[in-house]
């Protein structure tokens, strides 16, 4: 099942072409948890063919590939389903509900951040208008 | 009245003392007693001053031999001064010297890491151009982080909504009937995303003949932020459709929305 890289002279170039980009795609959703928990309900996580090919697709974590991708989370996502616990966890809605908070907290990690500070810069210059006149 | 010869000169000294305080009291015994009352075996005076004079000789020579040693000894002081002085240099210097050698080896050992971590760096090297442009890529389009206005009810989500999935090539792939092959253009790296803005035929981009994929030079349009536009999927009935022929089945629950398509920013 395992397929080699795609810079491969024997198909076409449309095919690796296509391959490529569907394999992009597909690599990128693998960052959307609600998908992932779809998969899982489904079996596809206990089929020895596609635990393969989620072996395969960490190529995409060389430099050379990586850069293409918009979602850099999915890669940590790919290496995560490569443990059969993840897998079978997955399967739990419960489980994708997390992950997808998680997620979103994480995302909206540096605006917090950033309004805090900005809040924080604020404040601390209205006390020093109060401070100076008086 | 023996002379002591052996033991050391105080005590030498100390005997032969003994003896002149014997015979000089023999001596007044003897001229303080007439000589009809004398001991039978006592001495005669002029031997006892002769042995006086002699025992005064002794004396005098173990005082110059006291005093000639006296000068070794303190000879022997000095020497042992210098010699402790020496020591001292010494176990300074082997402080010097430790400490010496441990700072080397810890700059010796730092220097070492810092080779190692040039090496390292070495390996994997990436201009700092495409690093700009990734990192552009990825933060622009709200990829990694949320957009500053995101409120809960935000659809917009850190991966590929299922709009956008259903608008991407995996889509394309499928063996959907309605599936409409037209305005599928793909730009560098065919993801969709899904916004809101009117899709218009300035979103057709180059077909995809002309990337080459041997070289894997994938040169996107303008700094590679193009993306693809969706299919037309305009009233999905809960089909399925298949991924590539390679993988496995991948099905993705379509919903009753029609989306049509968009394009990135």
């Amino acid at each position: 099942m395992a397929q080699s890289r795609p810079i491969q002279g024997n198909s076409s170039d449309k095919d690796n072409e296509e391959r490529f980009q569907t394999e992009l795609e597909f690599v990128q959703c693998l960052a959307n948890p609600n998908y992932l928990n779809f998969l899982a309900q489904r079996g596809y996580f206990k089929s020895n063919n596609f635990v393969n090919y989620l072996k395969y697709l960490q190529y995409w974590k060389e430099p050379m590939y990586a850069k293409y991708l918009k979602y850099p989370q999915a890669l940590h996502f790919l290496e995560l389903l490569q443990y059969e616990q993840f897998r079978k966890e997955l399967a739990n809605q419960q489980c994708a509900k997390f992950i997808d908070d998680q997620q979103l907290l994480h995302w909206q990690h540096y605006q917090r951040k950033r309004m805090q500070l900005l809040r924080a810069e604020a404040e601390h210059a209205r006390e020093m208008g109060e401070t100076k006149p008086a | 009245m023996a002379s002591a010869s052996t033991g050391s000169t105080k005590q030498r000294l100390l005997t032969l003392i003994e003896d002149v305080e014997i015979a000089t009291r023999e001596l007044f015994e003897i001229m303080s007693t007439p000589k009809g009352q004398q001991r039978p075996g006592a001495p005669e005076p002029t031997e006892l001053i002769q042995l006086l004079v002699e025992k005064d000789k002794e004396i005098k020579e173990c005082l110059q031999t006291a005093s000639k040693q006296a000068e070794i000894q303190k000879t022997i002081d000095d020497l042992k001064h210098e010699v402790d002085k020496r020591d001292l240099d010494i176990k300074i210097l082997q402080k010097n010297l430790k400490e010496a050698e441990n700072v080397l080896s810890t700059a010796i050992f730092q220097a070492k890491q810092k080779l190692e971590a040039i090496n390292k760096a070495n390996e994997k090297r990436i201009s700092s151009e495409e690093l700009i442009k990734f990192a552009h890529r990825i933060s622009a389009s709200n990829a990694v982080e949320a957009p500053p206005t995101w409120q809960p009810g935000d659809p917009r989500r850190p991966y590929p909504t299922d709009y956008e999935m259903r608008g991407g090539w995996l889509a394309k792939m499928s063996d959907m009937p309605n599936n409409v092959p037209a305005v599928q253009s793909q730009g560098s790296y065919g993801e969709p995303m899904a916004t809101n803005r009117n899709p218009g035929p300035a979103e057709i981009s180059v077909p995809p003949t002309q990337s080459h994929l041997g070289s894997l030079t994938w040169q996107g349009h303008g700094d590679g932020q193009m993306s693809s536009m969706g299919s037309h999927l305009h009233g999905n009935q809960g089909s399925e459709f298949k991924g590539h022929k390679d993988v496995d089945e991948v099905e993705i629950m379509s919903s009753d929305s029609s989306s049509s398509s968009s394009s990135d920013e």
